[in-house]
């Protein structure tokens, strides 16, 4: 699965710590999040698709592995 | 979202602090033949209090305060418990449960008579000795990854 939160983040001008506090996860977990190694649930994601103001289909997007 | 019931953050500093006596309690008891007075009791049998009959508690006490001790640090929240550290705790739980049962199953081969016996004693342990290492590694792993701004 890809994902655009990075490209979402600097859009907001937020920082890895700064997307962190505001959907209550660890910095790190944002970072894993980016780089792919980490799916997170569906919470997560409508949380972060909501604080970004787009469709969740757009923070991420399905792989032909998938 | 559904959380795993787990104990609070501090608990698993308590289970540190238990485990330090315990811990010895039960390495006397296993290496040096440790079996303090203090701990042996009269033991009722057949509803009567036989004096003859006693019992030292050292092993119990030692092996159930391991236990409670293991417990609190293995399933305390971390100081930020989100869902990718729950995510971890399960993958090094599963991980832990494999690896406990292969080193049993070798020992079940490889080990006969009365050594058995001390094989399970440790075993009672292992799976969560195991547990707390990898889950422990994990996190250090985890927490080793760059800040990106």
């Amino acid at each position: 699965m890809k994902n655009k939160i990075k490209v979402q983040r600097a859009i907001h001008n937020l920082t890895q710590d700064d997307l962190a506090k505001k959907i209550a996860v660890s910095r790190q977990t944002i970072n894993t999040m980016e780089s792919g190694k980490y799916v997170p649930s569906t919470v997560l994601a409508l949380k972060m698709a909501k604080l970004f103001g787009v469709p969740v289909e757009e923070l991420f997007e399905l792989e032909d592995e998938d | 979202m559904k959380q795993i019931k787990l104990f609070p953050h501090s608990y698993q500093r308590i289970g540190y602090v238990l485990l330090v006596p315990f811990l010895a309690l039960g390495i006397a008891h296993m290496f040096f033949e440790f079996n303090p007075s203090w701990l042996e009791f009269k033991m009722i049998t057949n509803g009567q209090l036989e004096f003859s009959a006693s019992h030292n508690f050292t092993d119990e006490v030692a092996s159930v305060g391991l236990i409670i001790s293991l417990i609190l640090i293995a399933f305390s929240k971390e100081s930020i418990e989100d869902e990718a550290i729950q995510f971890f705790r399960l993958e090094a739980l599963q991980w832990a449960v494999y690896a406990n049962y292969l080193v049993l199953i070798i020992s079940i081969l490889a080990v006969y008579g009365t050594t058995f016996f001390q094989v399970m004693t440790y075993n009672m342990f292992t799976v969560l000795i195991i547990f707390i290492l990898r889950f422990r590694y994990i996190l250090f792993q985890y927490n080793k990854v760059g800040y990106e701004k």
